[in-house]
């Protein structure tokens, strides 16, 4: 083990690719066009070196069209660098294409046999996995129907186990998380914990930053075919999503018109989300009569930087201003948080805290601070909401921020997470 | 070297590609397998109802000598016209998953030899029936499928991978075998072809193979050494030939598909 700790190895690697101007391969164009180049290169990636130690689970992220599924194609030697050299050490078994060279006609049980054979698996390791990859699928009620007969999560759900029990040195992942339901995906992220800490070495392709972290230690941040950051990946990550944020930020200026249009519903053309943060996501939806509204809202850290990624039980701050159009009127400043799910977790109201209504007379400023999110890991979404005493919505902002929490330990699948500790004493056996 | 030490440690994965060939092309339809006989078997019966009742051939069983050339014919066009589609009708695979490719050219072409195979085992029912029977030259046999099989081998290679950059080859395939077929001696024997035309014949390597199997299963005679080794010499100009340009541009299979 000691005596070769790189698994893998990336130098220098550029890859183009051919963009046809005109993709026709007929035999008449290859006579009358020989010589000519009908298309353009396209440069994916731009001399990308790394390496991974063995072990290490390395995320790849970036914007659509960075390179990052090509570096996974690179690496899983489906397309070859124009330059460079790629040194992969170990047996790769790869969780890009799930049911590729499936059958339709044949039963669950063969097409195990063609897929595992496919990841270049002997039959007698086959012989041995089989028990296991049926279970993991819970197919064993229609192993031996033909595929064709199954549903697409049936059909997914057999295909993921059938790539996940191939015990390999190093492990490739794309976008996982497409697998049936919420209960096969927790199974799914169990075994990836499993095959990590045996040891393998995985990379993992994904725009879920929350499966990222809960897997990855290192995390490379690839822009335009370049490595922007590598390093921690709770950091990495952090800084990809601020900049996302940035980025919006930037093309809602350039679109400010465009986005008048198509983010904001009537009647409130004229306070658009993105006016108050930059942290809204794109499905935030904002309502009320606006005689009352938020000018401000951003969601920070503990020393007062903008952000959308905690870790457990980190404080997390809200700070906001509020401006009003008319005088003598009373409201409730409302915070709620829910989960992804829409399952409502927490409310923090100014009257509860305060007793009375705010008189927004003035132009308000003010800081929620949360001293601690006791949330397990997870996406989450933050709602802002300024009420009326008799109930009447001012401005009411929904689907607003979505942040992320990252937890070392698991609590499992629900929101709550408050650290126990357990004391069991083991009495005469019955 | 190296690539084939690769393919042989991917043999399990050719073998079950096999099987997949064999068994999912006919899961569905009632016959099922028998279909890969009946085929070749109507062929020969329509062809040996033109050639003795039109023609007026006659050869004295003259079906046992169609059969021991359509069968081999058929390996090889089936090689040949499915071989152009080796690559790009496994697409999705190629594009997602790494293995190496030769393992689907080598596949198909080992589907179809194990399909004339058991064809030689219906034929041999014939061989009994018609009172010709076998001979010593039968030992003969695996060395001329081999030297098919190498043949089979080569031509494959070349096809699916240009057809992958050129898609008209499916067809313009179709094409020549349709006039390769004739260019062969299949229907009629190589016996009664005089000279100039001969020498022409002579050009298409699967004349002495078909000569082989006509000596071996028909005519129960020895043939010259000479008309192995061409063949075999031809096989493996083809198959490096085949391979060379297969190896060459396999690595941009994914981009290109």
């Amino acid at each position: 083990m000691n005596t070769n700790k790189i698994a893998i190895e990336v130098n220098h690697v550029s890859k183009n690719f051919r963009i046809y101007k005109d993709k026709s391969h007929t035999f008449k164009d290859w006579v009358l066009f020989r010589k000519r180049h009908n298309y353009v290169l396209n440069q994916v990636l731009n001399d990308v070196s790394f390496t991974v130690k063995k072990g290490q689970a390395l995320g790849l992220i970036g914007h659509n069209g960075c390179g990052k599924s090509t570096t996974l194609k690179l690496l899983n030697k489906i397309l070859y660098p124009d330059s460079g050299t790629i040194y992969m050490h170990g047996k790769i078994s790869s969780l890009i294409e799930l049911g590729a060279g499936f059958h339709p006609d044949m039963t669950g049980r063969e097409n195990i046999y063609i897929n595992a054979t496919i990841f270049g698996l002997k039959k007698h390791e086959i012989d041995e996995r089989l028990d296991d990859i049926i279970r993991f699928s819970e197919l064993e009620e229609y192993i031996d129907s033909p595929v064709r007969t199954y549903s697409s999560g049936m059909y997914m759900r057999l295909a993921f186990s059938i790539a996940i029990n191939v015990s390999a040195d190093i492990l490739l992942v794309d976008e996982i998380l497409a697998v049936g339901d919420a209960n096969f995906q927790k199974k799914c992220f169990d075994k990836m914990e499993e095959i990590k800490k045996a040891g393998t070495t995985i990379v993992i392709v994904s725009h879920s930053m929350d499966q990222i972290k809960s897997i990855c230690d290192r995390v490379i941040w690839l822009d335009a075919g370049k490595i922007r950051r590598d390093g921690d990946a709770y950091q990495v990550c952090s800084d990809y999503l601020t900049a996302m944020d940035d980025m919006a930020q930037a093309r809602m200026r350039m679109e400010e018109s465009e986005l008048f249009k198509t983010v904001i519903q009537d009647p409130n053309v004229q306070y658009p989300i993105k006016q108050i943060t930059n942290q809204a996501g794109s499905s935030a939806r904002r309502s009320g009569n606006m005689i009352a509204r938020f000018q401000e809202i951003s969601l920070r850290d503990a020393g007062g930087k903008p952000c959308r990624m905690f870790f457990y039980n980190e404080e997390a701050n809200i700070t906001f201003s509020i401006v009003s159009e008319r005088k003598n009127l009373k409201g409730n400043v409302i915070f709620n948080i829910i989960t992804k799910d829409g399952i409502w977790l927490a409310s923090f109201e100014s009257y509860l805290q305060y007793g009375y209504y705010l008189n927004l007379d003035h132009i308000w400023q003010g800081t929620m601070r949360l001293t601690h999110l006791p949330l397990a890991a997870g996406e989450y979404i933050l709602e802002a909401v300024i009420r009326s005493p008799e109930g009447e919505d001012f401005d009411c902002l929904t689907h607003f921020i979505y942040f992320h929490v990252s937890a070392k330990y698991s609590f499992g699948s629900r929101p709550v997470a408050i650290e126990n500790k357990w004391s069991l004493t083991k009495g005469d056996q019955l | 070297m190296k690539n084939i030490v690769e393919i042989y440690s991917y043999r399990d994965m050719i073998w079950s590609l096999v099987r997949r060939e064999l068994r999912g092309k006919y899961e569905k339809s009632v016959l099922g397998f028998l279909w890969a006989f009946l085929g070749p078997l109507f062929q020969i019966l329509i062809y040996s109802l033109v050639f003795t009742n039109i023609f007026h051939n006659n050869m004295p069983n003259f079906y046992i000598f169609l059969m021991s050339g359509i069968l081999p014919w058929t390996f090889f066009s089936d090689s040949l016209g499915q071989g152009t589609g080796a690559i790009i009708y496994n697409a999705e695979m190629v594009k997602k998953i790494y293995f190496p490719r030769e393992v689907l050219v080598i596949s198909e072409v080992i589907a179809k030899l194990i399909n004339m195979l058991l064809s030689f085992a219906v034929m041999a029912v014939f061989l009994v029936i018609s009172g010709i029977g076998f001979s010593d030259q039968i030992v003969l046999l695996p060395i001329v499928v081999l030297i098919e099989l190498i043949l089979c081998l080569g031509a494959s290679f070349f096809v699916s991978a240009i057809t992958v950059y050129f898609r008209d080859l499916e067809y313009v395939i179709q094409v020549v075998l349709m006039a390769w077929i004739w260019a062969t001696p299949i229907m009629y024997s190589l016996d009664d072809v005089t000279y100039p035309m001969k020498r022409i014949l002579f050009l298409n390597p699967l004349t002495q193979v078909i000569t082989c199997y006509h000596d071996i299963l028909y005519f129960h005679r020895w043939t010259a050494p000479r008309e192995y080794l061409i063949p075999l010499i031809e096989g493996i100009v083809i198959l490096m030939i085949g391979y060379s340009v297969f190896n060459k541009i396999k690595k941009r299979f994914a981009e290109e598909l």
